[in-house]
């Protein structure tokens, strides 16, 4: 299992908010990332290592430490015109944490078999998607600081990719809805909630993405 | 009796332009940027910009208030304390009614048109005087063109200096921590052009010095009189910003904690730039116009949207302000006449 690193208070007082911010979200990345190999291991039906990851996304509270500190150093500074604006970019980040936590709780309540191998290969399809465009909404935080053309480009990727994981979960929905199930089987319901929870954190992250594009207009100025 | 009349009349008067003077700092909104960007302690920022607005009243307001007291009446034209009475509550009323519907009404407007309205029924219920002769047309037609052309001057500068400061500074900024610590350094320029703006905002405070100039000049008090008046107006301009300002600055400022310093300082600077001018050339002018026109020239320059409802609206209520005001005060003068105050 991936152990995060220790963050003692003398080493976060010494961090900017910038850095506080880049901590917290390479923190929630690093939770959304195992998050995503818990539902991989679901797909293999490896229900060990679900356990093992899920319960490490729901127990991890590493980022609670960064969020106080982050708090306290925003709520006093100074002289900064951004700051409602850092506040709900860090809140966004905390969200991303939030709908994992919720995913990964509903993902432990049922063992589940999948229908078919045709089924977990398109579902291993959106899962990539999501690894990407979690890895992408990190780079893009982080260039926020620096360059928020780069930081604009990147959402648009990101809003791309999530276009192409809404083809997908229908793609996905249809075959659901086409299998000969009973429709109130445990069977059906996980793996439709599993699915609507899976977009529900993409559909964070666009909107996360959608956000980073208005603050570069917002700050950005042409000439 | 006459004298007696006269005397407390003429203390009503300076009472009233006192107030008028704290009324003029406790509607002065200039200070929310600087309050708002947090650069300095609100109470800090209130004596700092009180000092100004009331330095700025006391050394330069002469030349505006010359005009409005002297310059803007016919030769051998005096005013009456009737007539200054009847300036000062028409332009109180007219304010008033401004603030009902929510509109930021110009004083110096209301005043100038005041002004003009007592002349005209002066000029036509006094023999030997006419209305050609009544009004220095000239002076009050420089006044008015100053009234056009203030805010359009505000608007192409506020224009150009941002176009100018994008294009060399602000376009080559790339990520939020370089615009931010760049606009930390405007935080120390936009406390300067506040100052700079608190200043002339009080030496172009006509519709207040004007009238003791009319005291004045019509004989009613004498230059050591009025320089005390000038002083204690801008005392109170001072306690009005401290004690009253305080609740528009705050409630202002509140809403301009996400603004950039950046734009604060082009905004103060071009409005200040405009009062400044318009001081030394003794025309009264609005500056609430200005910086109305500085705003759309900001939001012009970076193709923002302009609520152009809410201007036509503001353009009616800014026309209307000089003929409603000079009946209102013609209407009152001729009252007071009815009565033999005169």
């Amino acid at each position: 299992m991936i152990q995060l690193k220790a963050y003692d208070k003398e080493k976060l007082d010494k961090l900017s908010i910038d850095d506080l911010t880049h901590t917290f979200m390479d923190i929630i990345k690093e939770q959304t990332s195992v998050l995503i190999d818990g539902i991989e291991s679901l797909i293999d039906e490896n229900f060990k290592e679900v356990n093992n990851k899920l319960n490490y996304v729901i127990q991890t509270k590493t980022e609670v430490k960064i969020k106080k500190r982050f708090e306290s150093k925003i709520f006093k500074s100074k002289l900064m015109f951004s700051k409602a604006d850092r506040l709900k970019i860090f809140s966004k980040i905390n969200d991303i944490k939030n709908i994992g936590e919720f995913l990964a709780n509903k993902m432990l309540l049922y063992k589940i078999i999948f229908p078919d191998k045709e089924f977990k290969i398109h579902l291993k399809e959106i899962i990539i998607s999501l690894r990407n465009i979690s890895d992408d909404i990190s780079y893009a935080v982080k260039s926020i600081g620096t360059d928020l053309i780069k930081a604009h480009d990147i959402c648009e990727k990101i809003k791309e990719e999530r276009r192409k994981m809404r083809k997908q979960e229908f793609d996905l929905l249809k075959r659901l809805w086409a299998y000969d199930m009973d429709y109130l089987s445990r069977t059906f319901l996980y793996i439709k909630e599993l699915i609507e929870g899976i977009m529900m954190l993409a559909d964070h992250i666009k909107d996360f993405a959608e956000y980073i594009q208005f603050l570069s207009t917002k700050y950005l100025i042409f000439d | 009796m006459v004298d007696e009349i006269s005397f407390s009349l003429v203390s009503i008067l300076v009472i009233m332009g006192i107030s008028l003077a704290f009324a003029i700092g406790a509607n002065d909104e200039t200070l929310s940027a600087l309050v708002g960007a947090g650069v300095i302690k609100f109470r800090i920022a209130l004596i700092v910009g009180g000092i100004a607005t009331a330095f700025g009243m006391i050394l330069f307001s002469q030349n505006v208030g010359k005009t409005v007291g002297e310059d803007i009446l016919g030769s051998g034209v005096k005013y009456t304390d009737f007539m200054l009475l009847a300036v000062l509550i028409s332009s109180i009323i007219w304010l008033i009614i401004g603030s009902l519907a929510g509109i930021p009404l110009s004083s110096t407007h209301s005043t100038v048109g005041s002004i003009f309205g007592v002349l005209i029924v002066y000029a036509l219920s006094q023999g030997g005087i006419n209305l050609e002769s009544a009004l220095n047309y000239d002076k009050l037609l420089e006044v008015v063109l100053g009234w056009f052309f203030s805010p359009a001057l505000g608007l192409l500068v506020t224009f150009i200096i941002f176009k100018i400061v994008a294009k060399f500074y602000l376009s080559r900024l790339r990520g939020l921590n370089q615009i931010e610590k760049a606009e930390k350094n405007f935080n120390w320029l936009l406390l300067v052009t506040v100052i700079f703006a608190e200043i002339w905002v009080g030496a172009n405070s006509a519709e207040c010095i004007g009238i003791f100039y009319g005291i004045y000049s019509s004989n009613f008090i004498t230059i050591e009189q009025y320089w005390i008046s000038v002083i204690i107006c801008g005392i109170f301009v001072f306690l009005g910003i401290f004690f009253a300002g305080r609740f528009v600055i705050r409630n202002l400022a509140s809403h301009m904690t996400n603004a950039r310093p950046s734009e604060g300082v082009i905004l103060q600077s071009s409005s200040a730039l405009i009062l400044m001018i318009a001081t030394f050339l003794g025309l009264p002018i609005s500056h609430s116009h200005v910086i109305v026109f500085c705003i759309i020239g900001l939001n012009l320059s970076q193709k923002k949207e302009i609520d152009k409802k809410g201007i036509l609206k503001m353009g009616l209520y800014w026309v209307l302000t000089f003929p409603v005001a000079a009946i209102l005060a013609g209407l009152l003068y001729w009252i007071f006449i009815f009565f033999g105050l005169s």
